[in-house]
């Protein structure tokens, strides 16, 4: 009887010790791992598409982006009722204090889409597949990455320049290293990716929207805009005009409208979509558009980024991209039929028009707009600045005018041609006209940055600037207490 | 409620062999008594009780109706009675032939049984440190769950209620923080091994034991580092007729201690001067305005009724029960009900082979009310009424903050519900070979589900407070976890020396599966299933050498699948050696001893509780993109959680030594215990810089800690006639200190609760301290603000924080350790009286050394729209008026709400845990109406408590050893006051 019984169960008990290797063999049900990943052509696809994704989270395009890019420079102010988001607050009024939630948002969000980047840059290239698309994919990260760079560095000056997927042993171990190291490691990923990447209309149309040689035209000739090297800037720019795959749409407003995504201004942009959704954001939404959306009725959004006094008043008169850059109350919005009505929680407000999206399904979060990061129309300013500066005066005149030309529509009263051909007289005119062209659109911050005029035209505006401090953010804390790394210049 | 028996199946098997001794010696007998032994408890009669004459060899066992019949030498013999679990009680028969008995449940100071891992031992014979906690103890406390029942009852065992939210279990730190990653320990429940024990019915437990030491835990391997708590159900009593017991009790609870906050004149003279305006034009005109507080919280009933029956059926011995719990919660809306059942059973099969079983069946729901409803309170202007002139619910963003209206909250974001369905049993089967071998199978089961059912309705009471579709949010759960081990004991007497050798193998497997849904639609990343695996061998062998020289030798084998192939097994060994002084040949003249043992341990045990595929970076998928004139989704997939491959457990050197005696008949029994608990390779998820771009923090093998401390225990019990008294007290002393971080870091910051780190974790000081500046005073005007460091913006009336490094400006250089939120000591005593049919019993506990953040007011600036009264009272309203509370102003609220010495305050407190009177009605008036116990009690929970902490209670327990101490308004403990009966028939 014993035997009975304790024989069976011996034998159980030899079985499941022996298959115990086995039995602790474990790998998450329904879940791909790293070691299996990086294997197909999917996976290089996916893993690019990984990193565009990252462009719509609300760390790298929500309250923190356009708190360190439209907020904080004289285009506008914070929005919303007074006292919605202190943080924002204190950028708008230059407290900028290093734990301000808003830096380690934009910080961490583009940090991230540059991990995204490096791990299929490291990757892709060893799975075995069509190498015109490998190449391709890789070029794209390549120009993500670099896109990356370009807007942390204008933020942060100094920075830890990552380009692999760091391990365990690395955390902590990365440096700032000077800025003119991350240019250098920005326009060798941009020069990779124009040597890889297709034209505009080379791709297939399902792939419209992913990053092209104009785009990294474009963000070249923004690179060297940077560094002012001007004649580099001139030659990308003239790369990107006789590329011949741009021009000017001919109504001003259309570019921010459905019809005017990825059309013949876009040189780049980051797509989104509002797709049907039971959740408050779609897989495909960006917050951008609810952060800006009229706040109180219609209930578009939460009413941020207010377009300044100073900014309205920078029009020339009868200038009809003001009245396309700015939602006033008791406006009808750009359907036609809604009117805003006044919130009298908000003092005078005011909204960009040029993140306003029309109905859309799902909820305001879910944010179906295209983000215009390149224009045509800014290749065109960009052109006419460094020629200007390389001393080719009356081409830059002809860039110029072709902006105003569109601007001034059929209406031949407003906006006459520029005809000044003094260098200084002129770049006044260029910087004046980028302003108000590109108001609203997360230019003008950089763009005082880069022609050194932050600090008078912020202090023109009562702005607590200190110069020599407020040019470049400081360095998230979290970021300083974790990794030892020195501060900004007179941050505490 | 019976307490009997539990122990006493397991050494019910030395009854034959008492049996065959009685028979041998029956034939010297001279003079015949006869008699009945009654239990003290209840007056049932004891079935299987030993007789013996004292001096003789001869003996008997008394029958089904407890009767016995002995030959004695002498008409004036003394006969001793003897039954497992009971005293053992002398009887002079002078003369007597004739009598009647009643023996008493052993107090549990000389001979007590502990439980311990795979088996158990005699109190005397151990040479590990156990706690063990009776039934009668965990009773008294109304709750839900066994783990409250706890606090302050062993010492080195610190439990903090979770929160005061119904059916809430609480967090268990067993002998220090061990960890900086999970510090729960393992509990065992008859048999099973689990980390959750909500579905433990507290009225079904017998005993809990809470094992302290390596030499105890190592037994338990890769789960043990942080202690192990064994629960033992109540099983069928041998020998016993069946008993029907009834016990029930119904109370009321209110909230323990509400938060001091401003009426609505205080509020607005208040925002008038943060604003700087006059907003308000008559502030007083506004009167009391609405207390928040009292909108949320309400007095709310919480019942409990318990049936069980007990006994031996056709030598099937069982114990089953059925319970019915339900408390209503003292927040609106909130509740929990409850309803379990439990079979126990054992059945001898053959003289050899025995079956048993242990099942528990647990339905309980949970109606919360979603969203942080009590922040809202907190944050409440209270100038705002419930609702408008027209009846709708007010909209409190009148000053621009998004805050939540709690009335609003309580209406349509009440309807949630969870629900918990689950099983879990043990089935064993014991084969006795051989006379000395016993052979185990124990297969347990653990089988739940979750179903979390949150349903919103379409409103709309302000831009922020708001809700356009409705909404039906279902989270389901399913775990399964089995186990089954195999164990084959060896028990042997050889001359001199007693041996138990233990060996077998373990396998455990954990399934957990989660569906989350929104209106029936799955949510991206809404399926996920986890599993883990466990493989072990077990060896144990405790040998005792002339009765008093003890010796424990343990090893443990476990492979687990949370680690990459080669550093999947881990072994953990211990050695304990114990010396019972008091039987020494030169100690035996001695009377002041009745034991004295000294013991030492040293042993390694493991933690493998993290992340279930902490090694394995598992590939994010859903990460869309959109391309396409049609703008159409491309499917995006890559790694944003990094894993780290090289990981292993954790392991904790332990050491101990302790100190056992019993004094005067074991009257007094004491317990002194020294330990270190050295923590190395400690598994922890640390924050990493935002560069490196992971989303979530890799698991690394990151620190090491180091727990010292001194466990005191004292206990005194004493029958003096019709009078029981008892008193007693544990006292605990723990020293946690940081010893080294790893990966070359210095210090770890965690919880920005908005303007940086709180707490910060650095080499020789606690695990998670508080971290900030310190509050020199308060710039009283404009001279001192140029004669001190400053950052800049401040003005007359902020904080003037210390320049604490002396370079003359003020940075975050200038932050430092402002205490530790782990108290140092931890103490709790109880007393209690019997005496014509009263008892009486009262416990507190208490705790110091640990200092709390008031983080609510930290992170939400002070409660900005509502001020706590201490801002209000103390704060600067000019030169002179504070120097120690900020101004009350909008434009200095970012200075003065950086992490300072302002936010912490002392967390030590002392409870009254329990307060029980009772009264038992004589046995004679009940045997009339078949009774044989009715006892009426009335009990208080958390009448009375002294603390300084000015917010509901100083304890804010945390998963995150990084977040504990951090007030951030949990749901808050509430006192109880109920009347109960008991009733055994």
């Amino acid at each position: 009887m014993i035997y009975k019984i304790l024989f069976p169960t011996l034998l159980l008990f030899l079985a499941v010790t022996s298959c115990q290797k086995d039995f602790l063999d474990r790998q998450q049900p329904g879940e791909l791992t790293f070691d299996k990943f990086f294997q197909t052509p999917e996976h290089a696809e996916q893993a690019t598409n990984a990193v565009y994704n990252q462009f719509r989270s609300f760390d790298c395009v929500g309250l923190g982006y356009l708190g360190c890019t439209d907020i904080i420079s004289d285009d506008s102010d914070k929005g919303s009722t007074p006292n919605d988001q202190p943080p924002l607050t204190d950028i708008d009024n230059f407290t900028l204090d290093p734990s301000n939630t808003y830096f380690s948002a934009v910080y961490r969000g583009y940090y991230r889409a540059i991990a995204r980047a490096n791990i299929a840059i490291e990757n892709i290239p060893q799975i075995d597949m069509d190498a015109a698309l490998r190449d391709r994919l890789v070029g794209e990260c390549r120009f993500l990455r670099a896109y990356s760079y370009f807007l942390l560095v204008q933020w942060f000056g100094d920075l830890p320049i990552i380009t692999r997927t760091l391990g365990a042993d690395d955390y902590y171990a990365q440096t700032r290293q000077p800025v003119a190291e991350v240019y250098n490691q920005i326009e060798s990923d941009l020069l990779a990716a124009l040597a890889v990447l297709p034209e505009k209309d080379a791709y297939p149309a399902e792939d419209l929207g992913r990053v092209t040689k104009g785009a990294a035209r474009g963000l070249l000739a923004k690179l060297y805009m940077l560094k002012k090297d001007y004649e580099k800037a001139e030659q990308y720019c003239m790369e990107v005009i006789n590329s011949d795959k741009y021009s000017l749409l001919p109504k001003y407003a259309d570019n921010f409208k459905q019809v005017g995504e990825n059309g013949a201004e876009s040189v780049f942009e980051i797509q989104a979509a509002a797709l049907p959704t039971q959740q408050a954001a779609g897989p495909g939404a960006s917050p951008y558009n609810m952060i800006q959306g009229v706040r109180g009725n219609p209930n578009l959004g939460w009413g941020f980024n207010r377009p300044s006094d100073n900014l309205v008043t920078a029009y020339e008169n009868g200038d009809p991209r003001r009245e396309a850059t700015v939602i006033y109350v008791g406006e009808v919005l750009p359907d036609g039929v809604t009117e805003v009505k006044d919130n009298p929680e908000i003092l005078n407000e005011r909204f960009n028009q040029k993140a306003w999206v029309p109905a859309h399904p799902g909820l305001q979060d879910n944010g179906p707009g295209n983000i215009r990061i390149i224009r045509y129309a800014d290749i065109l300013l960009l052109a006419a600045e460094a020629l200007n500066e390389n001393g080719k005066s009356g081409e830059a005149l002809q860039y110029l005018n072709q902006v105003r030309k569109r601007a001034r529509g059929t209406n031949q009263i407003i906006l006459p041609d520029v005809t000044v051909t003094d260098q200084s007289q002129l770049r006044d005119r260029i910087y004046r006209e980028r302003r108000v062209e590109l108001a609203m659109e997360q230019h003008r911050w950089f763009d005082l940055l880069r022609w050194g005029r932050a600090a008078s035209v912020m202090q023109a505006v009562g702005k607590n600037f200190v110069a020599g401090k407020h040019e470049i953010l400081p360095l998230p804390q979290t970021e300083v207490d974790l990794t030892g790394m020195p501060q900004n210049p007179n941050y505490n | 409620m019976k307490q009997i028996g539990t122990i006493s199946k397991r050494w019910r098997s030395s009854i034959p062999l008492l049996l065959c001794l009685f028979f041998a010696q029956i034939a010297i007998a001279q003079v015949r008594i006869s008699g009945q032994v009654l239990s003290g408890a209840d007056g049932s009669t004891v079935i299987g009780a030993t007789v013996k004459e004292k001096g003789a060899s001869n003996g008997a066992i008394t029958d089904i109706d407890g009767n016995f019949t002995i030959e004695v030498s002498d008409a004036n013999a003394t006969l001793v009675f003897n039954y497992t679990g009971f005293t053992q009680k002398e009887v002079a028969l002078n003369g007597q032939t004739r009598i009647a008995v009643t023996i008493d449940e052993d107090a549990g100071l000389l001979n007590e049984i502990v439980v311990v891992g795979y088996g158990t031992q005699k109190k005397s014979d151990l040479t590990g440190a156990v706690g063990t906690v009776k039934a009668r103890d965990i009773e008294r406390i109304p709750s839900a769950s066994v783990d409250q029942a706890l606090q302050g009852k062993i010492a080195g065992v610190y439990v903090t209620p979770a929160s005061g939210e119904p059916g809430a279990s609480a967090f268990i730190r067993i002998r220090g923080t061990g960890t900086l990653n999970n510090s729960n320990p393992l509990f065992v429940v008859d048999g099973m091994l689990l980390d959750d024990i909500s579905f433990v019915n507290p009225q079904d437990v017998e005993s809990v034991e809470v094992l302290k030491d390596a030499s105890a835990t190592a037994i338990y391997g890769n789960r043990g580092a942080n202690g192990v708590i064994i629960i033992t159900t109540k099983r069928g009593t041998s020998g016993r007729s069946a008993i029907v017991s009834l016990s029930t009790y119904y109370g009321n609870q209110q909230i323990a201690k509400k938060l001091s906050l401003l009426n609505a004149s205080e509020f607005a003279q208040m925002y008038n001067e943060y604003k700087g305006t006059n907003f308000y034009t008559d502030p007083a005109a506004l009167g009391t305005g609405t207390d928040w507080q009292d909108v949320i919280f309400r007095d709310a009933p919480i019942a409990n009724v318990q049936l069980g029956v007990n006994g031996v059926w056709k030598k099937l011995q069982y114990n089953l029960s059925g319970n019915y719990f339900n408390q209503s919660g003292i927040l609106e809306k909130t509740a929990f009900d409850r309803k379990t059942g439990r079979i126990n059973a054992e059945y001898p099969v053959a003289k050899f082979l025995k079956v048993g079983t242990s099942v528990a069946y647990s339905s309980a729901l949970l109606k919360s009310v979603n969203g942080g409803i009590i922040g809202s309170a907190y944050r409440m202007s209270p100038v705002f009424a419930e609702r408008d002139s027209t009846g709708d619910f007010t909209d409190p963003t009148f000053f621009g903050q998004a805050l939540a209206n709690p009335a609003a909250d309580l209406f349509y974001k009440s309807d949630w519900r969870n629900r918990v369905n689950r099983l879990v049993g043990t089935f064993y089967t014991d084969i006795t070979l051989f006379k000395d071998f016993t052979f185990r199978t124990n297969l347990g089961l653990d089988k739940w589900g979750v179903r979390l059912r949150y349903f919103e309705p379409a409103f709309e009471v302000s831009n922020s407070q708001r809700n356009p579709y409705p909404r039906t949010s279902r989270d389901t759960t399913n775990v399964r976890s089995w186990l089954w081990e195999n164990t084959l004991t060896w028990n042997k007497e050889f001359e001199n020396m007693t041996l138990n050798v233990l060996g077998g193998q373990s396998a455990q497997e954990y399934r957990n599966e989660l569906r989350r849904t929104i209106n029936d639609t799955l949510q991206p990343n809404g399926q996920e299933i986890r599993e883990w695996a466990m493989f072990s061998f077990i060896f144990r062998t405790n040998a005792t050498f002339f009765d008093r020289y003890l010796l424990t030798v343990s090893l443990r084998a476990d492979g687990s699948s949370r680690f990459a192939k080669g550093n999947r097994w881990g072994y953990f060994p211990s050695v304990a050696v114990g010396w019972n002084i008091a039987q020494e040949p030169f100690m035996r003249g001695q009377k002041v001893f009745d034991r004295l043992k000294l013991r030492a341990s040293w042993g390694i045990v493991g933690n493998d509780k993290t992340q279930e595929y902490p090694s394995q970076g598992i590939i994010t998928d859903e990460l869309y993109a959109v391309f396409g004139p049609n703008e159409t989704l491309d499917s995006g997939a890559t790694l944003i959680n990094y894993a780290n491959p090289d990981v292993v457990w954790e392991s904790a050197h332990q050491t101990d030594i302790g100190l056992e005696f019993a004094m005067f008949n074991g009257r007094l029994s004491a317990e002194v215990d020294w330990y270190r608990r050295f923590t190395s390779n400690i598994l922890a998820d640390l924050p990493i810089p935002d560069y490196v771009g992971s989303q979530a923090t890799p698991v690394v093998n990151s620190a090491q800690v180091r727990n010292t401390g001194w466990d005191f225990t004292l206990n005194w019990r004493e029958t003096r006639g019709k009078v029981t008294y008892n008193f007693g007290g544990i006292l605990s002393l723990v020293d946690n200190e940081v010893v080294k971080l790893n990966q070359a870091k210095s210090e770890i910051l965690s919880e920005n609760l908005g303007q940086g780190f709180v707490t910060r974790t650095v080499p020789g000081q606690p695990i998670g301290s508080f971290y900030g500046y310190q509050v020199d005073g308060i710039f009283q005007n404009t001279e001192e603000l140029s004669q001190y460091p400053k950052f800049g913006n401040e003005k007359p009336g902020d904080f003037r924080y210390k320049d604490l490094n002396g370079d003359g400006i003020l940075s975050d250089l200038d932050r430092g350790f402002l205490g530790s939120p782990i108290p140092t000591t931890m103490y709790g005593f109880n007393a209690g009286i019997e005496v014509f049919g009263f008892d009486l019993g009262a416990d507190v506990f208490g705790l110091s050394g640990n200092k709390v953040m008031n983080a609510k007011a930290a992170s939400t600036r002070f409660a900005v729209y509502n001020w706590e009264r201490l801002f209000f009272d103390g704060r600067w309203t000019g030169e002179g008026t504070s120097n120690s509370v900020p101004r009350a102003s909008e434009e200095g609220l970012q200075h003065n709400t950086r992490m300072s010495d302002f936010f912490i305050e002392d967390g030590s407190f002392l409870r009254l845990r329990s307060v029980v009177i009772g009264y038992s009605l004589p046995r004679h008036l009940l045997s009339g109406i078949g009774m044989s116990r009715l006892r009426f009690y009335a009990s208080g929970t958390n009448l009375w408590t002294k603390q300084d902490y000015s917010g509901f209670s100083p304890e804010f327990p945390s998963n995150n050893p990084y977040a504990v101490g951090l007030d951030r308004l949990y749901y808050p403990m509430s006192k109880t006051i109920l009347f109960g009966l008991n009733a055994t028939f």
